[in-house]
Order: C-alpha cells, then sequence, then structure tokens
C-alpha cells in the first residue's frame, strides 16, 4: 500500500470521517441511495431520475447553473459587502478601493458583474426552453407562474444593483430606467418617487436600491425558488421526454 | 462464568411506563435509527397488470456527475470573465453632466427602444405589465391538448412565442446596436458601439 493510499485509508476509517459520512463512498444502488437521501444538500434530489431528464439536451442544466450563478453572486456580493458603504459621497470611492487595495478585489467585483448578467441571460434562456417543450401544460401550470416571479426578481436584483457603482453608467441608466416605470400611479403617488425616494436619483435612491438589493430582494428570490424546486418534485420530477 | 459480552446495542429508552399516553401505548417501537432503507423496490402492483419498462438512472452518480460538470465549467468561465474582462466603471455619477446617450441596463431596453415610438405610459407600464402578466398566464391560456409536448403539435403557441421572442430581440438589438448620441439611430460601424454591460 503506497503512503497515499495508507492516509486515504487512515482518514476514512477515523472516528471524525465516519462520524462525519456515515457510509463508505457509495458503490452500489443501495449506498448511492443513502448518500442522495442521507445528505441535506443532495436530498433535494430523487434517488432515482428519469433517464431522459439527465441528458444535458434536454434542460441544458439552464435552471440549474441560473441557482448556481444565484450562490456565485451571494458569495461574491457578500465579499463586495464588507468594503461598500451605500452613500452618495463614498460609493464610488469605495469601488475603486474596491478595484485597487482590496485582496482579490477587482476580481470578486468583475465576477460579480458577469455572473449577474449571465443569470438574467440563462433564466430567459431557462424559460424559453421550458415554453418550447411545452413544460408549462399541467400539473406545472403553477410553477411556470412562480417561474415568472423568479424572472422579475431576477432582473429587479440586477437592476438595483447596477446603481451601486454611482458612476455615470450606473447614475444615468437607473435615471432612463426608474423614468420608463414613473408612470405607474402607485398608492396615489408616482411609482418614481416611491423608487427614487425624491424627485431624482440621489442618496435615498441609493439607500433604497442598496436594502432591496442586498436583504429584500435575494430573500424573496430565495424562498420562491425553494417553492419553485419544491414543486418540481411534487409535480413529478422533470416534464418530458418530448 | 463467564459473562457473554454482547457488543453495546444502541437503543431508544422507552418512555416511564407511568407517563405512558394513550398514544404512547399505540406506537410501532422504532429502532435506534428513525427509519431504515431496507432496499430500493420497484413500485409494482400486487398483481402485475402491465410492466411499465423501468426508464430510471440512479441520482448519483448519473445527475450529480452532469449538474457538478456544468456547475465546474461555468466557474471556470467565470474565472477567465473576471481575470480579463473588467467590468465598467466610469466618472462619478454626476447628474449634471448629461452623457451622450444614456441607456437602460440590456433587459430593458428593449422597453426603451419601444419608449421611442410610443407614449411612457405605453412603453413603460403597458407593455411591460402586459408582458408580464401574459406571461404568467399562459398555462391558463393555452387550452391546447395537454399531452402535446412536441412544437410541431401545438404550432399556435410556438408561433405566438416565438413572435414575442423575436420581436423582443430586435427591439433589444437595436437599442444596443443601432442608438447612439442622444439615442438617434446610428450604424455601430461608423459612430462606434454606445453601450456597457
Ligand atoms: C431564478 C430563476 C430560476 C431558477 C433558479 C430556476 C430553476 C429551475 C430548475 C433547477 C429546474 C429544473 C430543470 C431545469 O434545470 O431546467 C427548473 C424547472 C422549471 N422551471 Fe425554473 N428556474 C428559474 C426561473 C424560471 C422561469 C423564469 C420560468 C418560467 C417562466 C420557470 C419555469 C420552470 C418550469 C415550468 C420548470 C419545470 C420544467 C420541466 O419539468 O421540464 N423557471 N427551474
Amino acid at each position: 500500500m503506497s503512503f497515499l493510499e495508507r492516509v486515504d485509508q487512515g482518514i476514512r476509517r477515523s472516528v471524525v470521517f465516519r462520524s462525519l459520512f456515515r457510509q463508505p463512498y457509495p458503490n452500489d444502488e443501495r449506498s448511492r441511495a443513502y448518500a442522495v437521501m442521507n445528505n441535506v444538500f443532495l436530498h433535494i434530489h430523487p434517488v432515482r431520475v428519469r433517464q431522459h431528464a439527465v441528458k444535458f439536451a434536454y434542460t441544458f442544466c439552464l435552471g440549474g447553473l441560473s441557482f448556481f450563478l444565484f450562490l456565485v453572486l451571494t458569495v461574491t456580493g457578500v465579499y463586495l459587502m464588507f468594503f461598500y458603504v451605500p452613500s452618495a459621497t463614498q460609493a464610488y470611492t469605495d469601488i475603486l478601493q474596491i478595484q485597487s487595495s482590496v485582496a482579490f478585489g477587482l476580481l470578486t467585483r468583475n465576477i460579480h458583474r458577469w455572473a449577474a448578467h449571465l443569470m438574467v441571460f440563462f433564466v430567459f434562456l431557462h424559460m424559453m426552453r421550458v415554453f418550447y417543450h411545452g413544460a408549462y401544460k399541467p400539473p406545472r401550470e403553477f410553477n411556470w407562474v412562480v417561474g415568472v416571479v423568479l424572472l422579475f426578481l431576477t432582473i429587479m436584483l440586477s437592476f438595483t444593483g447596477y446603481l451601486l457603482p454611482w458612476d455615470q453608467i450606473a447614475y444615468w441608466a437607473i435615471t432612463i430606467g426608474t423614468n420608463m416605470a414613473g408612470y405607474a400611479p402607485l398608492f396615489n403617488t408616482p411609482s418614481k418617487f416611491i423608487l427614487l425616494g425624491g424627485l431624482e436619483v440621489g442618496q435615498n435612491t441609493l439607500l433604497r436600491f442598496y436594502v432591496l438589493h442586498i436583504v429584500v430582494f435575494p430573500l424573496v428570490a430565495a424562498i420562491f425558488m425553494a417553492v419553485h424546486f419544491w414543486r418540481i418534485r411534487k409535480d413529478g420530477g422533470i416534464s418530458g421526454p418530448l | 462464568m463467564a459473562e457473554t459480552q454482547s457488543p453495546p446495542e444502541r437503543r431508544v429508552t422507552p418512555v416511564d411506563p407511568s407517563r405512558r399516553t394513550e398514544i404512547d401505548k399505540q406506537r410501532v417501537p422504532m429502532s435506534a435509527r428513525p427509519y431504515r432503507l431496507l432496499a430500493l423496490v420497484k413500485q409494482d402492483a400486487v398483481v402485475r397488470v402491465q410492466k411499465e419498462p423501468d426508464d430510471t438512472v440512479m441520482t448519483w452518480p448519473h445527475l450529480l456527475a452532469i449538474e457538478f460538470l456544468s456547475a465546474a465549467v461555468l466557474s471556470v468561465f467565470l474565472l477567465l470573465m473576471g481575470l480579463f474582462v473588467n467590468a465598467p466603471l466610469e466618472d462619478l455619477a454626476n447628474g449634471n453632466v448629461t452623457p451622450e446617450v444614456a441607456k437602460a441596463p440590456w433587459y430593458f431596453l428593449g422597453l426603451q427602444e419601444m419608449l421611442a415610438y410610443f407614449h411612457p405610459v405605453v412603453a413603460g407600464v403597458m407593455v411591460p405589465t402586459f408582458l408580464l402578466v401574459g406571461a404568467a398566464l399562459i398555462p391558463y391560456v393555452d387550452r391546447g391538448d395537454v399531452l402535446a409536448h412536441k412544437p410541431s403539435e401545438r404550432k399556435t403557441a410556438v408561433v405566438l412565442f416565438s413572435l414575442f421572442a423575436i420581436l423582443g430581440l430586435l427591439v433589444t438589438f437595436i437599442g444596443i446596436f443601432f442608438r447612439g448620441a442622444g439615442y438617434a439611430i446610428t450604424l455601430p460601424w461608423v459612430t462606434g458601439l454606445h453601450f456597457s454591460l
């Protein structure tokens, strides 16, 4: 037995390892079933899935990758939060600081930005894939509605985050965006006023968008995702085959 | 006389008999583990009427491998993007300095393009509301055969949806590439690209 094998065996036989993973590495059907059932992260899946649903070209993993991007955005976003203050006088310099002097700050900001655009794009594509498979038909009608809410939340997450760097792109994009929505009357006030917290994009807007971006929308999206995934199982797993 | 040492057994201590309720008496005794998987049983009726072919595979490894692989590929892609393409950042926000052209984020550019043709109430309120509510209502409006999943079996739905998708793509495309200073129509190869992600 080589040294590495002995170390491997030693780890697997240790009390700590066996308390962590109650089964040995799953090599047969029974232990593989256990592995999925007994793991809090994996048990979102059934133990067995229908064959066509496993083919990459059926789902293109688009829903799963949207969720993965959401996780990436959560992790990178929390890191950025440590160095960012949502203040009209400080936000922009904080971004410059993140890019120049925070460890992996530039990389984290870049990944957060690209993952955000990609998530909106993937959610759109996921919706197309679901539509062209007719996967919104009974019994999955309501999960489609949950999906539309998720699409809305994903776009709003991206839009509220867009303002935070507080540069010219952000300022004018949000000005245009809220101008468009501003004509919808809400509670007898122009919705623009509610969105902006004033007549134009300013400190109130930044704080509102920040709170929506880091707490409200992620939380609501997480809840809707939980419902979305739960219902996939309850509706009998992935639709198809075509 | 040697006492035989049986291996220690994991047991659930029974409820104190003096405190047993009616429900406790009816309870099926459980082993230390609240549930056990004895075997994987295919769902067969006692009387086999017609055996459906089993078209399922184990989640581990078949589904998990694909999920892991696609997540890994996407991670590498994100890492490369993060390393080699910087997120845009312009000058400090200034409400007094109007840029050459102000564009909304790309997913709203279709709506901004509509703004060039219609009254703001139409482009900014009615169109997005119609799109979202309309999308949510699709499963209830499509009263076609529930079992018809192939696009060829539900041509009307597919054509209508595709029409909206292409229209959306088109206006977004114009907004991204063919709108320049002052949101006037331009050609990107003449005046350059006015767009940032
Ligand atoms: C944050 C956004 C979303 C996430 C994370 C998400 C996630 C998922 C996942 C993981 C699946 C499993 C199958 C697959 O990957 O394709 C799924 C299926 C499904 N999704 Fe989504 N989804 C999102 C948005 C949407 C949207 C916008 C719609 C439609 C408007 C939608 C409708 C559905 C339906 C109907 C299914 C069942 C499909 C089938 O059985 O074939 N989802 N979703």
